[in-house]
């Protein structure tokens, strides 16, 4: 099996199997680096993390956990790009992590999709998808 | 910056694999068409900024998350 080694500068030296790359043909809107990997992290949360920058590591969830109603509507470009089955896409959100659960905020706007090895963030046409969602709102109104 | 003034139905090249039409000039509106490789995407740059604000943001998460309990 072959393996990608990462010195994470958050986590030290991780092993990746070759086949978790994740490859971001036109990388994540603003940050440099195509190659990425999914670890996971507490409960709802994973690290997307960066192989080709270390020190790059963004919290992404599944947005459905916290957002019933979510939806993602591509335009037709923006959807080209993506030729796996919808059933066989993931979706992440980026999460913009404070120090406590009320801080924390999900990106609805550019949600990434993940297939066959592949991530693109694209832009969710979706009239309710603010780039900045916070998620204790959410909690707290399923409570 | 290059500044360019075009007529409706008029193109721009950015270089040799992309292409500006202008389509149409409505009020203080202009209809933009781009043609570019898939592998140069294109942006409303206020969505692009935001994102890429939200990106960075991200990026500078504490070393560890805070449990949360998902809405169920």
């Amino acid at each position: 099996m072959s393996t990608v080694t990462i010195d994470s500068s958050r986590f030290g030296t991780l092993e990746i199997a070759s086949e978790n790359v994740i490859e971001f043909p036109t990388g994540l809107i603003g940050l440099t680096g195509n190659r990425y990997v999914l670890l996971d992290a507490d409960g709802a949360f994973h690290w997307l993390h960066s192989i080709d920058d270390p020190t790059i590591a963004l919290p992404v969830t599944n947005p459905w956990a916290f957002f019933a109603d979510y939806e993602v509507e591509l335009s037709d470009e923006a959807s080209k790009p993506i030729t796996a089955e919808p059933a066989d896409v993931s979706v992440f959100v980026t999460v913009r992590a404070g120090a406590e659960l009320s801080d924390f905020y999900a990106n609805l706007r550019a949600p990434i999709l993940v297939a066959d090895g592949k991530g693109h963030q694209v832009i969710n046409e979706s009239e309710n998808a603010p780039v900045r969602a916070p998620l204790f709102g959410a909690v707290a109104a399923a409570a | 910056m290059l500044l360019i003034t075009r007529r409706v139905g008029e193109k721009i090249m950015v270089g040799d694999d992309i292409v500006v039409h202008v389509k149409e000039i409505v009020g203080n509106t202009v209809r933009v068409g781009i043609e570019a490789p898939r592998s140069t995407p294109i942006y409303r740059e206020e969505i692009w900024n935001a994102v890429r604000e939200e990106n960075r943001a991200a990026a500078d998460a504490p070393f560890t998350l805070p449990s949360p309990q998902p809405a169920a």
